[in-house]
């Protein structure tokens, strides 16, 4: 909906083959720093128990060279494991919602994971991520370094359900002919019913009150009024009358 | 046609569509050698259905409850029709027998200048160090020449001399972890205009020139080469092709061409990950046989000598031959196996 122009928030449309504009939703960063430090605990976790257990099966020698091993493989290779799952995310990142995808939405491909990860070095420049968290605040699509060079992208992997089914109403007809865009924001408001207190729904109402007719038994509000036109708008008509 | 008409119409299509979605999403989700089970070709076909009444959904100013379901059902599919080939080990051996090396060739220009940038500090090191020992303490502390002397010496403390298995096993994933952190280091750092690559290369090149020169001045020549000789092989040229790597990321920063800068990055960046994911294969090599092999004592320096030869014979030979297409074919472009 948002490619015709330019949105106000961060979304990002892509173009699938088919001609389709889908949105993806990149994560900023607070919800990736969190997913990082989740990342870095069970990190820590999972070595010092493999370490325990390596130690006590070995004592020195082998036990020593895969702790080593298993260390060089969390440092640089935890995230690739993980985002080359399914999922295409790590377990922080899966925490908090987030995953891993190519510019196009795709699932993310093992050279583009290896890179972005690998590249992860320069974004922790000079120390403590300086670099990452400068480019990450300067770019509406939230992408460190390493999701530069590698045309990644960190998105929500759900969208956020903001509108529901209208709620129940009688149809009415509207009262004048209703452009397009009117239609769409009438039937938008309905939709929008469970997450709008009564209050401010009724407001909004009335800013709209001249589209629908007075039914003849006066004294329904502005809101049953409007969602009775939102209900006739999207098809349905009071006694079985085709539209 | 009213949304609620639109809707009846082609409900059935779209529940068939998220059950075979779901069926899809759970079978072997990345085996790209199979079909998508029994159901793919009724998948695509849904698939461009739920497209088109997409675009006639948004085009028509449906309520967005209905928009939104149509672009998860479309943006699912999108996602499983489109996703990237499966890696299975068919791909892993064409990318060591073909991917690699030609990567490798088809950066040759970086190659050469990575290289210069690690031999010649080294040379230029190890002729001062071997010409006058005392100018390795320009760059070491006495401290460090000392534990040289003693791991390249005839004496107790020397390498190999009284080392057991445990020892190797520690010493390898001590290499493991080092030398290819290392590598990694040094390709990355190149996103910083190159600087970062060439410090790389350069420390690498005068700290191994110096303590080379001084060894083999000092007469601990037959030591420490047969020492180096064979491992040598595999992990410098794997230190100077991460260089290579690198040293390409800082050129398309710099000098981007007919794309923009973040383009030209991104193009050039897939393109030298196959020559950094071979060379982790050759560090791997390369730390078990520093551990395992170049500090065994017992086999004769010239036994070495011939391996290391063999090695570095090898490792030039496969580089610069391996994977040609057969003549009639062309070449097949750069970073083409990812």
């Amino acid at each position: 909906m948002s490619s015709v122009t330019a949105p106000l928030d961060t979304l990002r449309a892509v173009e699938t083959p088919e001609g389709i504009a889908l949105t993806l939703r990149p994560a900023g960063l607070a919800a990736r720093a969190l997913a990082f430090m989740i990342d870095m605990c069970l990190r820590g976790v999972i070595f010092w128990l493999l370490f325990i257990v390596l130690m006590l099966i070995f004592r020195s020698g082998l036990g020593v060279a895969l702790a080593l091993i298993a260390l060089f493989l969390l440092e640089w290779f935890y995230p690739v494991a993980f985002e080359l799952t399914k999922r295409g995310a790590t377990p922080g990142k899966r925490a908090l919602g987030l995953t891993v995808v190519m510019d196009n939405g795709l699932p993310v491909t093992p050279a583009a994971s290896l890179l972005r990860n690998l590249l992860r070095v320069v974004d922790f420049l000079p120390g403590t991520y300086a670099f990452g968290l400068v480019t990450m605040l300067l770019r509406p699509d939230f992408k460190r370094l390493g999701d530069m060079a590698a045309g990644t992208l960190v998105v929500y992997a759900e969208t956020a359900a903001l509108d529901g089914a209208l709620p129940e109403a009688e149809p009415a007809p509207p009262a004048r002919l209703l452009t397009a865009r009117q239609q769409l924001a009438v039937i938008t408001w309905a939709g929008r019913a469970r997450r709008l207190t009564p209050e401010r729904f009724e407001e909004l109402a009335q800013l709209a009150a001249s589209a629908s007719e007075a039914p003849p038994g006066a004294g329904a509000t502005a809101t049953t009024r409007l969602l009775g036109l939102a209900h006739w708008l999207s098809g349905r008509r009071g006694e079985g009358a085709a539209p | 046609m009213t949304p609620l008409q639109f809707e009846a119409a082609h409900e059935a299509a779209w529940g068939e569509l998220e059950k075979l979605l779901t069926a899809a999403e759970k079978y072997r989700w990345r085996q790209s050698a199979t079909p998508d089970g029994p159901g793919g070709a009724r998948l695509a076909l849904l698939y461009r259905r739920a497209c088109q009444q997409l675009a006639l959904a948004q085009a028509r100013a449906y309520p967005i409850y209905l928009t939104q379901r149509l672009e998860q059902l479309v943006a699912r599919a999108h996602r499983l029709i489109y996703r990237p080939a499966a890696w299975n080990w068919r791909r892993f051996t064409d990318f060591l027998l073909i991917g690699f090396p030609q990567a490798v060739r088809a950066h040759r220009r970086y190659l050469l200048a990575a290289t210069l940038l690690f031999t010649l500090p080294l040379l230029l090191m190890g002729w001062a160090c071997w010409r006058d020992p005392g100018f390795i303490l320009h760059l070491l502390d006495p401290a460090q020449v000392r534990q040289f002397d003693a791991m390249y010496g005839d004496g107790n403390h020397a390498l190999g001399r009284e080392r057991s298995a445990d020892t190797d096993w520690e010493m390898f994933g001590f290499y493991i972890k080092n030398n290819i952190s290392v590598g990694f280091q040094c390709f990355a750092s190149g996103l910083l205009a190159g600087l970062g690559t060439i410090f790389y290369l350069v420390f690498n090149g005068v700290a191994i020139g110096a303590v080379s020169g001084y060894l083999i001045t000092t007469g601990k020549a037959q030591n420490f080469l047969s020492f180096v000789v064979t491992h040598g092989a595999f992990e410098l040229t794997a230190i100077v092709l991460s260089g290579a790597a690198g040293l390409c990321l800082g050129h398309a920063l710099l000098a981007p061409g007919r794309r923009t800068r973040l383009e030209a990055l991104k193009h050039h960046a897939l393109g030298v990950v196959p020559v950094i994911g071979g060379a982790v294969v050759m560090l791997v090599i390369a730390a078990g046989l520093e551990a395992f092999w170049s500090s065994a004592r017992w086999v004769m320096p010239e036994v070495k000598y011939g391996v290391g030869a063999t090695c570095w014979a090898l490792v030039l030979i496969y580089l610069g031959w391996q994977g040609r297409p057969a003549s009639a074919q062309p070449e097949r472009e750069a970073g083409h196996a990812d």
